[in-house]
């Protein structure tokens, strides 16, 4: 099992409910093929830096999963046949410094989405921040 | 003219920081090293060492792919800044 993060960029043209349904069949592609998404984080509609088949805007959605090496080339495979989506990004993280950065990236995003039954401490410690903020002033 | 130089001796920013990783999400950090026309700034200017210089041009070829950051920016696109819009 090796640590990967994949961005994908959605079609603007989709309304929330598609966009949600884009977004779990991306998911469902990396669990099928043996892969374990640790967290996902969604960065939300955000403006192109250059149009991609002629589309401004686009929806990013990154998900940083755990999977065996082999699987990569399958799972990349489906994205191409993918046609929500515009554009993918597959990185790997492999030396123990980029590993330790993988995870550092995952409770960041953990700590992001709120709604994460899982991390319970996750969600406490920005609750507890708060307070002292409002209690320094 | 070469005493009067418009970028003195510079030291690296990310080694004073302790970078030991670099996210390509993250375009505020990258925009250091990119010029006016995103293009990646030689060494020779932003004083970045040899190891950070890697890693921030690698950063940089990913966020390009990922249309976080433009390859290219015409003449026409200078005047809108893609990152202001991205804001």
């Amino acid at each position: 099992m090796r640590h990967y993060e994949n961005l994908v960029i959605i079609k603007p043209t989709f309304t929330a409910e598609e966009i949600a349904a884009a977004v779990k069949n991306v998911e469902e592609i990396i669990t099928s093929n043996g892969g374990e998404i640790a967290a996902t984080d969604a960065m939300g509609m955000r403006k192109l830096a250059y149009p991609i088949d002629k589309s401004e805007r686009g929806y990013y959605h990154v998900i940083y999963y755990s999977v065996a090496p082999a699987a990569i080339a399958e799972i990349e495979r489906r994205f191409r046949i993918n046609e929500d989506l515009l554009r993918f990004v597959t990185i790997k993280y492999t030396t123990n410094r980029e590993v330790t950065a993988w995870n550092g990236l995952v409770e960041k995003a953990k700590k992001a989405a709120a709604p994460v039954k899982e991390e319970t401490p996750a969600e406490e410690a920005p609750k507890a921040e708060e307070t002292t903020e409002a209690a320094a002033e | 003219m070469s005493e009067k130089r418009k970028y003195k001796k510079r030291y690296c920013k990310y080694c004073e920081a302790k970078v030991d990783f670099m996210d390509y999400k993250d375009v505020a950090n990258i925009r250091f090293s990119l010029s006016e026309r995103y293009k990646i700034m030689p060494r020779r200017l932003t004083g970045n060492c040899k190891r950070h210089q890697d890693m921030i041009s690698i950063v940089i070829k990913r966020a390009r792919a990922a249309a976080l950051v433009p390859y290219v920016v015409t003449r026409k696109k200078v005047v809108t800044n893609p990152f202001e819009n991205l804001k």
